[in-house]
Order: structure tokens, then sequence, then C-alpha cells
């Protein structure tokens, strides 16, 4: 495998085919979660450790399965694997598992991780598509991560909040107070915020890309044709 | 024809069978691995809860394990049978901490931990679950304000049945502008709790179990 | 000699819209006759925190900001926010409910004539649902408190958030009538010795049943102006005295009669001055009776069984986000057409 190949699958995880902002998949956790950095990173993290680790699986076993049986097959595995990630969660990270609750046992419904398995691991080799689920699962926690950021910030006012829960009551020092004295906005805690905020996080990404093809095409024009 | 197309099913079928019992044992492993951590960190969840209300100087018995069940009782609030943990110092009672519930908050029931020592005075509360307005009516969450500690010391020997209200209908009680349907509620639950514990207090301690 | 039409009827936006603002000026009248100057103070903050808005909006879209500006628009949605807001709200709450009501309810959506939502409405679920202990804070109407704020005293809060002495928010401020209603309603208290309270006025509530009144004035004059046709108000205002008046003539000691929801909250400005906005509502006269019977049904059922104090609001967003399934339901079949399909 290439350095380019693996550019290549980084690049689209990260930012072209991100599932967060252009490929809209796994919404649900993406909006129910991202009430704060530490929660949209542990739980883009689990999802992330699931997706690597399921896109591995699948591209190992896929001759061994009858084509009939593939889907069946896919969402055991992934059912398997998730399920192990929340027995882990709950014995060693019992508070933060408490925070996401119910969204840990739903990374098995979250479309992206079939999605990613069925265009990608089913077709490729074993470290490939280890490497290609690790990178949209990391796409998707940096959405997860600026989404609970800027959230957090309006919301609450800090940055890092609960990151003892992930780190162990030590961590408590690291949580940042952005604005003192806040008076707390809450409509960016509830889910109308998510949804606002998302779509600006969609919006700021398209223009980014657009000024970047304009730069493109002026650059293009300014060399005359050889 | 016919034959083959039986065949290729009886493969698919025991091909799935295969991929879920090896998925069943991988769990049944990694299950036999972590429950036991798993139980304790419940069960230090709950402790944590229950600790916050309940100094550790004031016990020094298994309060998770000695338990007993309450039934039904308009003075609780509870529908179904609720748990009390009982706390012991040297053998001797001395707190009892109950689940009772607030049925009249404003967008629904306020479900309460009660520490009362034995004589009848409150060691703590702490709301454990409640539907109330967010930013109007959540701060008697400990997350939210520290309202709830208003509670602490507290007794039916100290105040009359006057003063379990809030300060806005003449009691001793403090509550935030706006929201005033919430600490009415938790106020006179508490209250009723007090009350509970003093027709019951023999009963409640009754029965040790290590 | 003149022929008639006498009355004619004013034809730019910009007129239009001042026209509308005109006929708000009764109702603040009454507003301020019962509880003082204040809300002119957030009325102005309201507006120009409007215009700045809507003139950065404008300039980052890359649109001419002078026509625009000039249409009126942006200060009718600062004055019905305003209007919604208690008057003693601290200012920035009412810079941040008029700024997201101007930038996200109507820029983002491509400014005037393209956004889906009433953006005072906007501006008033996000204040609501984001601080609702400072939307409840209603001043005390003249004549019922025992204490009473001077201007500067009112001023000196806004700005600074510092009462006089050791007075407390709460004994220069209370509850809406409505959401005293319900407050006493859920301490099963008895319609009949609730609405015996002092703050209850005549029929509604005192102060409120006089600037709903303003305001239904000032509807009148925007229908004989012929600005609103009849279709919304009526609609609106007949369903929720019907569902109200049905409900009160079965249970009479848990559900207020129908005049007290008419003249009390935002009933009136909302049938006349929020439910109307042309952008936001059908465009068909059957169309606008479906969307006003809807948003009366939807703010009385908001008002008895909702978690929040009026009702108005929510209707309005909900009837509006229906708006185009209600337009595709009621546009007339093009001529010489059989089947609608």
């Amino acid at each position: 495998m290439s350095y380019q190949e693996f550019k290549d699958i980084f690049y689209n995880g990260m930012w072209k085919q991100n599932t967060g902002v252009v490929q809209l998949l796994g919404m649900c956790p993406l909006l129910a979660i991202s009430t704060s950095v530490v929660n949209g990173v542990s739980l883009g993290l689990a999802t992330t450790i699931v997706m690597a680790l399921s896109g591995a699986a699948v591209a190992m076993i896929r001759q061994l399965v009858p084509n009939e049986a593939r889907i069946p097959v896919f969402i055991l595995i992934i059912a398997v694997l998730v399920t192990a990630i929340q027995y882990l969660m709950n014995a060693y990270l019992y508070s933060l598992y408490v925070v996401l609750g119910i969204f840990i046992p739903l990374i098995v419904t979250n479309c992206i991780v079939l999605a990613r398995i069925e265009a990608f691991a089913a077709r490729n080799p074993a470290i490939q598509s280890a490497f290609d689920g690790m990178a949209m699962g990391l796409g998707l926690t940096a959405v997860l991560a600026v989404l609970g950021g800027l959230r957090e910030i309006m919301g609450h006012g800090t940055l890092l909040s609960g990151i003892d829960l992930a780190l162990g009551a030590s961590a408590k020092s690291l949580v940042i107070t952005v604005v003192p004295d806040y008076h707390g906005f809450l409509l960016a805690i509830l889910p109308p915020g998510a949804f606002i905020t998302l779509g600006c996080l969609i919006a700021g990404k398209n223009w980014l890309n657009q000024r970047a093809e304009a730069k493109r095409i002026t650059f293009t024009d300014a060399i005359p044709a050889a | 024809m016919r034959r083959t197309m039986a065949k290729a099913a009886l493969l698919t079928a025991l091909n799935l069978t295969a991929f879920a019992l090896f998925g069943t044992a991988l769990l049944a492993f990694i299950y036999s691995q972590t429950h036991e951590r798993i139980e304790k960190s419940v069960e230090a969840e709950k402790l944590k809860l229950i600790s916050q209300i309940l100094p550790q100087s004031l016990y020094d018995n298994d309060i998770l394990k000695d338990t007993i069940k309450l039934s039904p009782d308009p003075l609780l609030g509870n529908e179904g049978e609720t748990t009390a943990y009982r706390a012991r110092l040297h053998g001797r009672p001395s707190v009892a901490v109950i689940e009772a519930v607030a049925p009249d908050g404003y967008s629904g029931k306020i479900y309460m931990l009660i520490a009362i020592r034995e004589n009848g005075e409150l060691a703590g509360v702490r709301v454990v679950s409640h539907k109330e307005t967010p930013g109007l009516g959540d701060y008697i969450d400990i997350a939210r304000s520290d309202w709830i500690t208003g509670f602490d010391g507290k007794s039916n020997a100290q105040y009359n049945d006057d003063d379990w209200k809030v300060k806005k209908d003449g009691g001793k009680f403090d509550y935030m502008a706006g929201a005033t349907i919430t600490p009415r509620a938790v106020v006179k639950a508490v209250h009723k709790a007090l009350q509970y514990f003093a027709l019951h207090r023999d009963a409640l301690f009754a029965g040790e179990r290590k | 000699m003149a022929f008639s039409p006498f009355i004619t009827k004013p034809s730019s936006v910009s007129e239009i819209m001042l026209q509308v603002l005109f006929a708000l000026i009764p109702g603040i009248l009454f507003y301020v006759w019962f509880y003082g100057p204040a809300i002119l103070v957030s009325m102005l903050l309201a507006s120009l925190t409007a215009l700045a808005t809507e003139a950065l909006m404008l300039k980052l879209r890359n649109r001419p900001v002078a026509p625009f500006l000039k249409d009126n628009s942006a200060l009718l949605t600062a004055w019905l926010l305003a209007l919604s807001i208690p008057p003693l709200a601290p200012w920035w709450l009412v810079v941040v409910g008029t700024m997201f009501a101007i930038s996200i309810s109507k820029h983002l959506y491509g400014g005037l004539g393209n956004n889906p939502f009433n953006p005072a409405m906007v501006g008033y679920a996000v204040l609501i649902i984001s601080f609702p202990s400072y939307m409840t804070h209603w001043l005390t109407p003249d004549g019922l408190g025992d204490i009473t704020l001077g201007f500067s005293d009112q001023l000196n809060y806004i700005f600074h958030g510092i009462l006089p002495g050791d007075i407390k928010l709460d004994a220069v401020t209370m509850a809406t009538p409505l959401d005293t209603l319900k407050t006493q309603l859920h301490m099963n208290g008895q319609m009949k010795t609730i609405l015996d309270m002092p703050i209850y006025g005549h029929f509604a509530g005192v102060g409120s049943e006089w600037v709903s009144f303003g305001f239904l004035l000032g509807g009148l004059y925007l229908f004989f102006r012929r600005i609103i046709s009849w279709h919304i108000p009526v609609a609106f205002l007949v369903t929720l005295f019907a569902v109200s008046g049905a409900l009160h003539l079965v249970d009479p000691s848990r559900y207020a009669p129908p005049l007290f929801h008419w003249f009390s909250g935002a009933a009136m400005l909302g049938a006349f001055f929020i439910l109307t906005d042309p952008v936001t509502s059908p465009t068909t006269p059957k169309g606008r009776m479906i969307f006003a019977c809807g948003a009366g049904l939807l703010t009385f059922l908001i008002r008895v069984y909702g978690g929040f104090p009026d009702g108005v609001a929510f209707a309005t967003l909900l009837m509006n986000i229906s708006v185009p399934l209600i337009d595709a339901w009621t546009q007339p079949a093009v001529f010489g057409r059989k089947d609608r399909s």
C-alpha cells in the first residue's frame, strides 16, 4: 500500500467525504451527544474504534461469506464489537458511560458504519479497510469536537467540562472557563442549537470549498495554455 | 436445480450460525472478564450519590446491602416499592436514606433521595431525576445550584407545619423568582418524608442485613 | 369631486410596513400607561439592533444596503419582538433576540420574502427557551404592586441589572395573568376564585386587557386601510373563542372563559399583526382560514396544556411551517383542467 493511497483515504475521511458535514450520515448521535467537547470526542472515538475494527474484520472474512448472508454477518460483526466496547466502557469508564448512555449501543444502528463496510471494506484489503474506518471515524470525531466545542462555549461558557469523567478526577483542572460569569444560552445546548450549529458548519465548509475552487480557476486561467 | 438451491441455503444458514456462535463466544468471554468490574462500578456510582448526603463518619456498615423495601405510601409518593438504605454506626442505627417522589412537579414527578438521621434531622436531600423546565425549575438539581442543601440539618422539631413552605407562601424555604411550583413540590415531599420517618422509625431500622 | 374608492390601498412594501407600525401605536400607548415607559427603551434598543444587523447582513450578502433598510420590515420585526418581551428585561436579552431574529431566521433564508418563519416569533421562541426566568418577569401593572419603579430605576435595571435599595425583583414583577392562571390551577385552585384575584382586572387582566384592546383598534385600522384581509384575524379569534368557549361550558371550574383568552397574552397582537405577515402566511383566502384556525387551536392547546406561559408564538411557528402544505392544498386548479393531479 503506497503512501499516496493512505493519503487519499485520510483526505477522503477527514474532509472530502466527511461523515458529519458532507455525507450527513449518523446524524442522530451527532446531534444528540454534541453538547460538549468531551461528550462529542468520546462518542467519536468509540465510533472510530468500532469502524476501524469492523472494517478490518469484514475485509478479512469477506471471502468466507456468501453474498446473501452478507448484511446480517456484517451487522453481527458490528454488534459484537459495539457490545464489547460497551462492556469495556461500562467497566473502566463508568461515569462517561452513564453520560453517553444509550448512544453507545446505538453505534450499531449508525448507518455510517455499515455504509463504509459496504462501500469500502467489502472490496479492499484489511489494512486499507481498517485505515479507512479510522479516517472516517476521525472525520466524524473532528466534527463532533468542533460542534461540541461551539455548543459548549455558547451554552455554558466553558470548554472541556466533564473531562474528569474520561481521564479521572485529576484532570478536572483542564476545564477552561472561556466566559466567566456566563448567563448560559440554553438554546445552544438544546436540540435546535445542534441543528443550527451544524448548518453553520456545513455552510462554512461549502464556503471554504468554493473559495478554493475559485482560486484554482483563476490560477489555471492565469497560466496561458501551452 | 432445486437440490443446489437447498444446498446453497443450507450453507448460508450454517455460515450465519458459525458467525453467530463465534460472536457470542467472544462476547461471553469479554463479559466474563468485565462483569465483576461493571458491578463494582455500578455500586460505586450509587454509593457516590448516597455519600453526598451521608457523611462517611456516620456509618460503618455496608449500606448497599443493608436495605429494606418500602411499600407504596402517600407520604412517600411512591406508586411501586422503593428502597431505603440503612446506615449504622457500631451496630446502632444512625441514618436512613429513603427514596421518595414529589408527584406534583411542574412537568411530572421529581425523584429524590432523602437522608434522615435517627433523631429526625435531615442529613441531606438530592434530586435523582426530574423533568423541570431547563433554566427555570432545574435549580433543585445540585449540578445547577446549591438550593437543595438548604434542607441540611432541618427537622420537624425545629420547624412547624407552616414553616415547611417556600417563603412566598409564608414558609422558611428559599425559592428562585419565576419558578415556585417546583420548590413547593420538593419542600412538600421532604416534609412528608419526615412525617413518614417519624411514624415508621422502628420498622425502618428493623432487621439488619449484612 | 372625488370618486370611490376614497381609501386607496398603499402600494409599496415600505408604505405598508409604515402603516402597520402606525397601527401598533394605540396598543403601545396603553402599554406605557399601565407599565411605564420602559417598553419604549426596549423598542428603541430592538430597533437599533435590528437596523444594524440588517445592514451587516445585507453587506455580507453583497446586497444594496440603503433600499432594503428603508423598507421598514426590520423595524416591524423589532417592535413586535420588543412588545413580546417583558419590558423590564436586561438590555442584552433584547439585543440577542433581535439579532437572532434578523440574521438567522430572516437573512439565512434569503431575506425579506423568503423567510418561512415569522422572524419576531423566532426571536421570542429563542429567548423563552434559552432564558425562561428573564422572560417570565413582567412588570407589575401600575396600582397592583406596593412599590412602583420610576423611569430612572427601570433604566438602571435594564442596563446595569441593579434595583434601588433592597427591593427584590419579585416585589416589582409578577407572572402574566395567563401564567398565574396556570400556576393556580396547578395548585388545585378554582377558576372562579382565581379570576377574582386583583390581577385579573375586569375580565382578562389589569393592563393586559387594555393593551389587547389597543391592538384590536390598530388591527381594525389595518383592515379598513385594506392592508390585511379579514380571513386570518377572524378565523383565528373565532376558533380560539369556540374552543375555549366550548370547554368553558363543559367545565367552568377548570377552563377560563373565552373573553379571557381573547384579551390576555398575545392573542390580539397575534391575530392582527403576527399571523397576518404576508410572507409567512398562505396566499389564498381558503388557505389563510385553515392557517388561522390551526393557529387558534394550537394557541389554546399550548396555553392550557403546554409548559410555556403563552401559546401564540409556538402556534404561529408551527403553522408557518405548514404553509407550503396548505398552499399546495388550496391552490386553485389551473383553468381548463378538471383533475388536480
